[in-house]
């Protein structure tokens, strides 16, 4: 006699869909990284990521350097900043926020670097993210900070260097060499050994 | 097992010889065992198994100072748990290979099913049995006519009835309720889109929070966002570079009644570009009214009150001048509490907890509260401490929790201050002003590039399931032969494991239009079978 063929087992397809949305949610849940305590803590500004320096310190040989965004603000000061204007010179940028424990670890070693530089063809530029004004001044003057920092609470520089080299958490130092290119980028806490020897050989035009 | 030379070439050459097992017979025995039932579900298993690692040892991604805490407490340990990316489980090789084997299972069980169905739903129906009085469905009746006469009629009453037809000589078998197969295809193709919409979703989503005070903006960047989830191949780059301002936020709530202080409706009115310094764009989100730009959705998903201090220190400099988001830890009257610190303020740093009220009472007993959560009666309350805040030593914290064991409670009378209203704090220490207050919202950005292909997938795979249930495949043969009275039709009828049930009146029906059409011979009466039900 015929025998029809054999259809579908439809157990298996309702196991194999179990197994499926059961995997579904693993593996949503795997890869968003799993978001804890997230949902209470809204403002949770201390959950960014900072890590160790040595780690995070990148350095770009000259010919695969990106170039920074012609980026414009108005200092803590009032005054105009383009960084365009700061061609010529290698250019520090320090991404910091007076709240930001790390930031205000390495703080004396950029102090010091700055007068360590002075007189050489180095200019540094704070871009000062989160804060009002009279709170990113008191921390200036904590930590004796001679250098102009920009006021940019809305993250707008960070944001404008979206396309080349972002950074990617606060404290970020980025190092511009003299025509306007990305030379080196710190993630988090700098050292002043590591800071001094990355500005020196961007100044000495080294690869 | 004995699988050598010979046995290479023999599985080479003739496929799989059972005595001989060859490599290739060995791969094909692991793709099976691979895409069986019992080893996905082991998977599924292991998958969860390897995820509790992840939520039992700190996580590099989460929570970056408790790995370093976990370094100093376990000096030893720490080094080997990195190896194994104990830190970083849903990263770790093993996690995802797990993740992967479990794919591969599952579309290796579901593509070959779907090669199979897809042939099966072309095929044509088989020939008519000999014995079509065996079958579950049965009748017979003498038709006028000659048999390829009475063929005739039949097919074409068939054809008409939309069968896919197959015939022979003196009979004709007949297929209806391919759809039934089409739909099985479909549900397992919706599942291989399943499957890619979560793999998408994964690999290039990212998901983040933002708590956004009034005037205030930010910009969809990393370091701006206060909890980033970036899904296995995001980086900074990815990101929709848009930026956001908070112009204004409304919240109105329910003044009477027994909701009195419910949430009525919540607004924020925002200003946004999509670029840097691209033309701003107003919008108005709302709860479940999100703001998309690029693809990424803008959420509102909460609010609070964010007030207003202005701290001078004891050398006569503004130390302090802005808002400070507070968090509710109530519903019906949103009391919120806050932290402040001022690390430079001289001669020493300051820290206050304390509560916002915003419609505050107080008890005779001196309990104070908040009755109602729009600001009606706005006050906050403070704790003062001085001494050293712990924020110079890099180890990152909470900007909502003041870590104490190193200050000092600074003496002075605790009392609800109104807006405009100052503390002196004692011993040349400063000045505390409540200057007014502000409200925040917080917003949930989302991208998912697999949200939408999800929910084609998952509708197909709906609208598959329900088509496999409610069409049934069915067959109907017809043989005819000469008889006493005639022409002898016989017609016999079959189907699937009938769940809906009704292709036994189908098929009473079918029987009475057939015997309409055929006509009977006029003087013999009709001489009916009936139906031999088997094994009902």
């Amino acid at each position: 006699m015929t025998r029809l063929p054999r259809f579908a087992r439809t157990a298996w397809v309702a196991t194999a869909t179990t197994a499926l949305a059961g995997a579904g949610i693993l593996l949503l849940a795997a890869c968003d990284g799993g978001a804890i305590g997230a949902a209470n803590d809204p403002g949770n500004t201390s959950g960014q990521s900072f890590v160790s320096a040595s780690y995070n310190s990148k350095f770009f040989a000259p010919g695969s350097r990106e170039l920074a965004p012609a980026v414009t603000g108005t200092l803590l000061t009032g005054q105009h900043f383009s960084l365009k204007a700061e061609r010529g010179y290698v250019v520090v940028m320090n991404f910091w926020g007076s709240w930001c424990a790390p930031c205000r670890q390495e703080a004396p070693v950029l102090g010091s670097l700055a007068t360590h530089f002075q007189g050489k063809d180095v200019r540094f530029i704070g871009d000062n993210v989160l804060d009002e004004p009279a709170t990113a001044e008191a921390f200036e003057r904590t930590f004796n900070i001679s250098y102009p920092s920009i006021n940019d609470p809305g993250e707008q520089v960070a944001l404008a260097f979206h396309n080349s080299v972002p950074p990617s958490a606060i404290p970020t130092t980025l190092v511009i060499d003299r025509t306007g290119h990305i030379a080196a980028r710190v993630v988090g806490e700098v050292s002043y050994d590591g800071l001094k020897a990355l500005i020196g050989d961007v100044l000495a035009g080294k690869s | 097992m004995t699988a050598g030379v010979a046995g290479v070439a023999a599985a080479g050459t003739t496929g799989n010889g059972k005595a001989k097992f060859g490599p290739v017979a060995w791969l094909r025995w692991t793709w099976r065992q691979l895409t069986s039932m019992r080893t996905a579900l082991v998977l599924l298993f292991l998958l969860a198994l390897a995820s509790i690692p992840g939520s039992v040892l700190p996580q590099q991604g989460i929570d970056p100072g408790a790995v370093t805490d976990y370094y100093a407490a376990h000096p030893a340990l720490a080094p080997i748990l990195a190896k194994l990316s104990g830190f970083d489980v849903f990263g770790a090789p093993w996690f995802a290979a797990i993740y992967l084997l479990l794919f591969l299972s599952l579309a290796g069980c579901v593509i070959p099913r779907a090669y199979r169905l897809a042939k099966s739903s072309r095929q044509p129906p088989p020939k008519a049995p000999r014995h079509l009085s065996r079958l579950p469905q049965a009748t017979s009746f003498a038709a006028a006519g000659t048999p390829d006469e009475a063929l005739g009629s039949a097919t074409s009453l068939l054809r008409a009835r939309r069968f896919r037809l197959r015939t022979g000589d003196g009979w004709v078998s007949a297929e209806k309720g391919y759809l039934h197969e089409v739909g099985n295809l479909l549900f397992h193709l919706s599942l291989l889109g399943l499957l890619a919409s979560v793999a998408l979703g994964g690999l290039f989503g990212y998901k983040a929070d933002k708590l956004l005070v009034t005037g205030d903006s930010f910009a969809n960047t990393p370091t701006a966002l206060d909890v980033f989830h970036p899904g296995r191949l995001v980086t900074a780059t990815d990101l929709q570079p848009f930026s956001i301002t908070m112009t204004n936020f409304k919240a109105s709530y329910i003044t009477s009644g027994t909701q009195r202080g419910e949430p009525a409706s919540f607004s924020a009115e925002l200003r946004y570009s999509s670029q840097y310094g691209g033309p701003q764009h107003r919008y108005d989100l709302q709860v479940n009214h999100p703001l998309n730009v690029d693809g990424a959705q803008v959420f509102l998903i909460g609010h609070g009150y964010a007030p207003t201090f202005k701290v001078t220190d004891g050398t006569g400099h503004v130390v302090l001048n802005q808002a400070v988001p507070f968090i509710p830890f109530e519903e019906s009257g949103l009391s919120s509490d806050g932290v402040i610190k001022v690390p430079d303020a001289k001669p020493e740093p300051l820290g206050f907890t304390g509560e916002f009220l915003p419609t505050a009472y107080e008890t005779i007993t001196g309990t104070v509260g908040s009755e109602f959560p729009a600001a009606g009666l706005p006050r906050v309350i403070l704790v003062g401490y001085e001494g050293n805040l712990q924020l110079n030593n890099g180890q990152p914290q909470s900007v909502y929790s003041l870590n104490t064991s190193l200050m000092h409670r600074i003496d002075y009378p605790i009392k609800l201050l109104a807006p405009g209203q100052s503390i002196v704090l004692p011993h040349g220490l400063g000045k505390l002003t409540f200057t007014g207050y502000k409200q925040w919202a917080s917003l949930a950005i989302t991208y998912d590039p697999g949200q939408y292909p999800a929910l084609i997938s998952a509708l197909g795979a709906l609208a598959g399931l329900i088509l496999s249930f409610l069409v049934r495949r069915r067959r109907i043969f017809v043989r005819v032969s000469d008889g006493e009275n005639g022409t002898n039709v016989e017609l016999g009828g079959l189907t699937r494991s009938d769940a809906a049930g009704g292709f036994e009146a189908e098929f009473t029906e079918l029987t009475a239009e057939f015997e309409r059409e055929l006509g009977q011979p006029a003087p013999a009466e009709p001489e009916l079978v009936p139906a031999q039900s088997k094994g009902e």
